[in-house]
């Protein structure tokens, strides 16, 4: 875990000396855990909820699993988060030692989470991803009513979004082709080239007995 | 969307929420749909949703539940509704660690993943690994090096990101699939070169020599993504911490402060101002960028900004001074964190007077 302190202390017995000397390298290393600098990971989301206007979780992940282990410390965070955030809309909170991002609209709330240490930059991005996705999606009817409704394609985006903690794909347009909305369900005039080529495709396709997609 | 639409004694009942008062034994044995042929994709679909609508509010389901569940929905492989298919990589990848046998989905996933369709390939990669052992993890080695340099960005992404997952399974991964992820490195889509750099260094990390060698040819080309330069920024401090490459690598993280990129300026002045130089003149212009955020309009900048600035405080509080007038105007500010941190930034720093105006 940490080498500096583990080889300081097999050193210092060796030699007799005194245990003061790994003490003050184990303090060095806190310092460092600090969040002084940052590890290079790509795991950065702790956690991504959209919550209706009483604070009941419509959809929530959460990927680290030392953070909130079972689902009742979970929604005991999201309802102290809730009560933090519907009335103040400032867009940013630190909560529990996670910095919690978030944006609202009509009677739904948007979070995504990260560690206290992590670029606030970053989460923001990912928000900014879910909430465009999710208005795309919607076709910019961005409300509790339409989210359950398509709460299938909403859950998929989710998932291109983070995978595991890790972002996956931080740029709204992208997620929302990867969701392959029910074609039928836009109007034709609404389709882009790409999704009317596909549903050309599998309406082709449809008619191909034999051949697996 | 009005795939929920058909609910309308569901909607009386749970004013307007089509998934209140659900019970897990109904909605389990309505799962029992799923074993109908042909299959009928609307109807499951909102079956399975309302399956991962229950799990993901918490709702425990037992082995034998959950194994039933994913037994039965392993019959929807036989549709080819995209929607539905991808609903049911979502319900693998959450009922893999309840359910037991869920290594029977191998060979589906594995065809999808190889198939033509980009839509399944990317999901299917990230399913497949969810469920995969230490002694799949052979048999599906050579598929996983190839979704890697896939051309599609989605496939290749969902490739590097399920190894760093797979770590967990077998240590070596990364480093197996190296050569794989230093081709994908060169990509132009920004989230592949981001996840292949994070693979990268995954690889190397035990390897002080590799990672001076990654990080000094890198900081030498200008990496297209954000998100990589932000990860770079994080190695190379590593390195500097450690002192390695001390001059060139320090020159790099100071000319990340001029990036298009916010994230990736804060990034840098945040490494900065955490290196532990005491330098004044080191110390300028992070500082004179962090005081630039305070004054933005969004509220995350400038709580990133004033948490830095805090942070630094303690152990430059001279440096920090300057900021001084900027820090002062957020005591006001809206954002109540943002306001506590600056009146703890003052304390710190200034005299009476600044709290006290």
């Amino acid at each position: 875990m940490f080498p500096i302190g583990d080889t300081a202390i097999r050193k210092g017995r060796k030699e007799g000396r005194p245990v003061t000397r790994v003490h003050v390298t184990l303090i060095n290393f806190d310092i460092n855990m600090d969040g002084q600098l940052l590890e290079p990971t790509l795991y950065t989301v702790k956690g991504m909820a959209i919550l209706d206007n009483d604070g009941n979780r419509i959809l929530a992940k959460y990927y680290d699993k030392k953070i909130f282990p079972t689902s009742k410390e979970q929604k005991a965070f999201e309802k102290n988060l809730f009560n933090k955030t519907h009335r103040a809309n400032a867009e940013i909170i630190m909560l529990d030692g996670l910095t919690c991002v978030y944006r609202s609209n009509v009677d739904l709330f948007f979070y995504v989470m990260g560690s206290s240490h992590e670029n606030e930059l970053i989460l923001m991005s990912v928000l900014n991803c879910l909430y465009d996705s999710v208005s795309q999606i919607l076709r910019k009817n961005v409300e509790k009513r339409a989210v359950l409704d398509s709460l299938d394609i909403v859950m998929l985006a989710v998932d291109e979004i983070c995978d595991g903690g890790i972002i996956l794909d931080a740029d709204a347009s992208s997620v929302v082709q990867r969701v392959a909305l029910r074609t039928d369900d836009i109007p034709l005039g609404e389709q882009t080239v790409a999704q009317t080529c596909t549903q050309l495709q599998w309406s082709h396709r449809a008619r191909m007995p034999g051949d697996l997609p | 969307m009005n795939a929920f639409k058909r609910d309308k004694k569901e909607e009386e009942d749970g004013g307007g929420n089509p998934f209140q008062n659900m019970e897990k034994t109904t909605v389990l044995q309505e799962a029992r749909t799923f074993n109908d042929t042909p299959v009928n994709p609307r109807k499951c679909a909102h079956i399975l949703t309302k399956i991962l609508y229950l799990i993901n509010q918490g709702e425990q389901l037992g082995t034998t539940e959950a194994t039933e569940a994913f037994f039965a929905m392993t019959k929807l492989f036989q549709s080819r509704d995209v929607v539905l298919r991808r609903l049911v990589y979502l319900g693998i990848k959450e009922l893999s660690s309840v359910a037991e046998d869920v290594i029977i989905v191998t060979s589906s996933l594995t065809k999808d993943m190889t198939g033509k369709e980009d839509l399944y390939r990317a999901a299917a990669i990230r399913a497949l690994c969810t469920i995969t052992d230490g002694g799949m993890l052979a048999a599906i080695e050579r598929y996983m090096k190839q979704a890697i340099v896939d051309k599609s960005p989605a496939v290749s992404s969902a490739a590097l990101v399920s190894s760093l997952h797979l770590t967990s399974v077998s240590g070596d991964v990364a480093r197996r699939w190296a050569n794989e992820a230093q081709e994908a490195l060169n990509s132009d889509n920004v989230m592949v070169q981001y996840h292949a750099l994070g693979v990268l260094y995954q690889a190397r990390k035990s390897d002080k020599h590799a990672v001076t060698k990654l990080v000094s040819k890198l900081t030498r080309t200008s990496l297209k993504s954000p998100y990589a330069a932000c990860m770079l920024i994080r190695m190379a401090c590593k390195l500097l911490d450690e002192d390695e490459g001390a001059g060139e690598l320090y020159e790099f993280v100071e000319s990340c402060l001029r990036h298009k990129s916010e994230m990736v300026v804060y990034e840098a002045a945040h490494a900065l101002v955490n290196l532990g130089r005491s330098g004044s003149r080191e110390l300028a212009s992070p500082i004179s960028v962090l005081q630039l955020f305070c004054g933005s309009p969004k509220p995350a900048l400038r709580f990133a900004a004033v948490r830095t600035l805090n942070k630094m405080a303690m152990s430059h509080p001279a440096a920090v001074t300057a900021c001084n007038l900027d820090l002062e105007n957020l005591i006001t500010d809206s954002n109540r964190s943002i306001a506590t941190l600056a009146i703890t930034t003052l304390l710190k720093t200034g005299a009476e007077s600044s709290v006290d105006r």
